[in-house]
């Protein structure tokens, strides 16, 4: 009856797979006391001091929160586009990655290590006056094009990792049951590494909501544009950046939470 | 003890694996009958996983021949899904699917593979789950389980594709010895309803209960084969003998 050699005991709980790109916010969880605290901090302390300064300093503060709101419309709107495609981008590009045909995998790599190589600003430009040789798009598609080839070479590495941590196991067990392996990645692996990927595509989401401060370049009237556009009317720089900075801060604070209410309600 | 007129479900010819430099499969030949119970025993690293494994292809040999079923599966003309979809295997680490319910792991292959219905696959794996004993956790998630009911569910899953051959891979290696009664029930069960059965395993009562037929293998190749009384009695190499002396 005596073992040969031991085993490791299946009952023992494989390790929880964490994938920690750090290119977003820092994400609040219980555990980092210091962290936590400093989200509260920041958070309230912005919304407290834009209501202060609405409140005792209307002019120009309240006039410039007026004017901003349609640029915060479009900074969501060009990062929801943007990271549906670079979801789309990423998945197809992960898939690559992991796979053994040379010919993807390599197409695949060549794609996140060009992308990662060059700064989103020159891609921005690159795109939007390449593409503009060809076709003439509007600047806030040809931006969300841009923004979603990049970030799907990042969120394309963040699912090769999801898939990777997957032990092999899940694939013999589903392929020795007769399915095919595309079957057994649809059916078998990506359900679970999508909930191993889940927190940093969100960190990527905060991220690239960031990064779209950049698409003000292109003439899209995204959040910052717009404070652009007000400040120069006006010449009230320091206000109106101070107005835009918090406003950027107050929705990363805000997401990066929702983030981490996610992710514990995934984890339990 | 064999009857030579049984059909052959595996037929090994010459089969050598490499791993690097290391012989995994050393020129082994084996066949196996329709309704025959194997049990195969050897040191760890004796290539007897690898034996396993190269007969539903999870492993590629490198040279010789393997026919499952009537297809020879290293031919690139045989699909080789189409033959697992015959061969139920059993893992040491259960690989249950996390995500899936109970129930779910039972049905999934059957209605992706085998094309059933909804109602059908599910009809199947309830008699399944019943059958190993675990009808009442159908829709918990396998984390929920112990060790022992998650290797009854993997079992269970791969009965529900009606396999022809049973492949079992240290079956019982990873659980805690109070549960290892549980599995070995289930397999004997299973094997005197006339499953054909291949086991690697160090129970040897088990192999005394329903082996046909014991394998030892040692670096990759198979060094003696016997009844399993054989083996406890008067088995003949010295490895051999040293090797029942540390297991019994």
């Amino acid at each position: 009856m005596a073992e040969i050699k031991p085993k490791p005991k299946a009952s023992e709980q494989p390790k929880k797979v964490t994938i920690d790109i750090g290119d977003g916010v820092a994400i609040p969880s219980k555990e980092d006391v210091g962290l936590f605290t400093a989200w509260r901090v920041a958070f309230f302390g912005a919304i407290g001091i834009i209501v202060f300064l609405a409140l005792f300093k209307p002019d120009p503060y309240l006039k410039i929160m007026r004017f901003v709101p349609d640029g915060i419309l479009v900074t969501f709107q060009v990062t929801v586009e943007s990271i549906l495609l670079a979801l789309v981008l990423g998945l197809f590009t992960g898939l690559g990655r992991v796979s053994k045909n040379r010919f993807i995998n390599g197409i695949a790599s060549l794609y996140v290590e060009v992308i990662r190589g060059i700064p989103l600003l020159v891609q921005l430009f690159y795109i939007y006056f390449a593409l503009g040789r060809i076709v003439k798009l509007p600047p806030i598609t040809s931006a969300v094009f841009a923004m979603a080839i990049c970030y799907g070479a990042y969120m394309g590495e963040i699912f090769r990792a999801g898939i990777t941590s997957i032990p092999p196991g899940q694939t013999e067990a589903a392929r020795s049951l007769g399915m095919t392996s595309s079957q057994s990645m649809y059916h078998v692996i990506l359900p679970q590494a999508f909930k191993t990927i889940l927190p940093p595509v969100g960190n990527e989401f905060v991220a690239l909501l960031k990064d779209s401060s950049l698409v003000s370049i292109l003439a899209v009237s995204d959040l910052l544009r717009r404070g652009r556009e007000f400040a120069s009317e006006t010449f009230t720089y320091f206000e109106t950046y101070t107005t835009v900075a918090l406003v950027y801060l107050i929705i990363t604070l805000f997401l990066s939470k929702l983030i981490s209410i996610m992710e514990e309600r995934i984890n339990d | 003890m064999i009857k030579e007129d049984r059909r052959k479900m595996v037929e090994m010819q010459g089969v050598y694996k490499f791993f690097g430099t290391l012989k995994a499969l050393n020129n082994v030949s084996l066949d196996i009958y329709d309704g025959e119970k194997v049990v195969i025993v050897g040191p760890s690293g004796s290539g007897k996983s690898t034996l396993l494994r190269s007969i539903n292809k999870l492993e590629e040999i490198d040279a010789g021949s393997i026919i499952v079923d009537g297809f020879e599966i290293n031919d690139p003309a045989t699909n080789i899904n189409k033959v697992r979809e015959e061969v139920g295997m059993v893992f040491q680490q259960f690989n249950v699917f996390p995500h899936k319910s109970v129930l779910e792991n039972l049905t999934l292959a059957q209605i992706v593979v085998r094309k059933r219905s909804k109602a059908e696959a599910l009809e199947i794996a309830r008699k399944l789950l019943k059958k190993v004993g675990i009808l009442d956790k159908a829709d918990n998630k396998p984390h929920k389980l112990s060790g022992g009911q998650q290797q009854r569910v993997a079992i269970a899953r791969a009965l529900a594709m009606q396999p022809k051959l049973m492949l079992f891979d240290e079956p019982t290696s990873a659980l805690d010895p109070e549960m290892i009664g549980e599995v070995l029930d289930v397999m004997v069960t299973l094997a005197k309803e006339g499953m054909t059965m291949i086991v690697v395993t160090h129970e040897m009562g088990f192999a005394r209960e329903v082996a046909d037929r014991v394998i030892f293998m040692d670096e990759g190749r198979i060094l003696e084969t016997g009844t399993p009384e054989h083996f406890f009695s008067n088995p003949q190499h010295e490895r051999t003998k040293q090797f029942m002396s540390q297991i019994l």
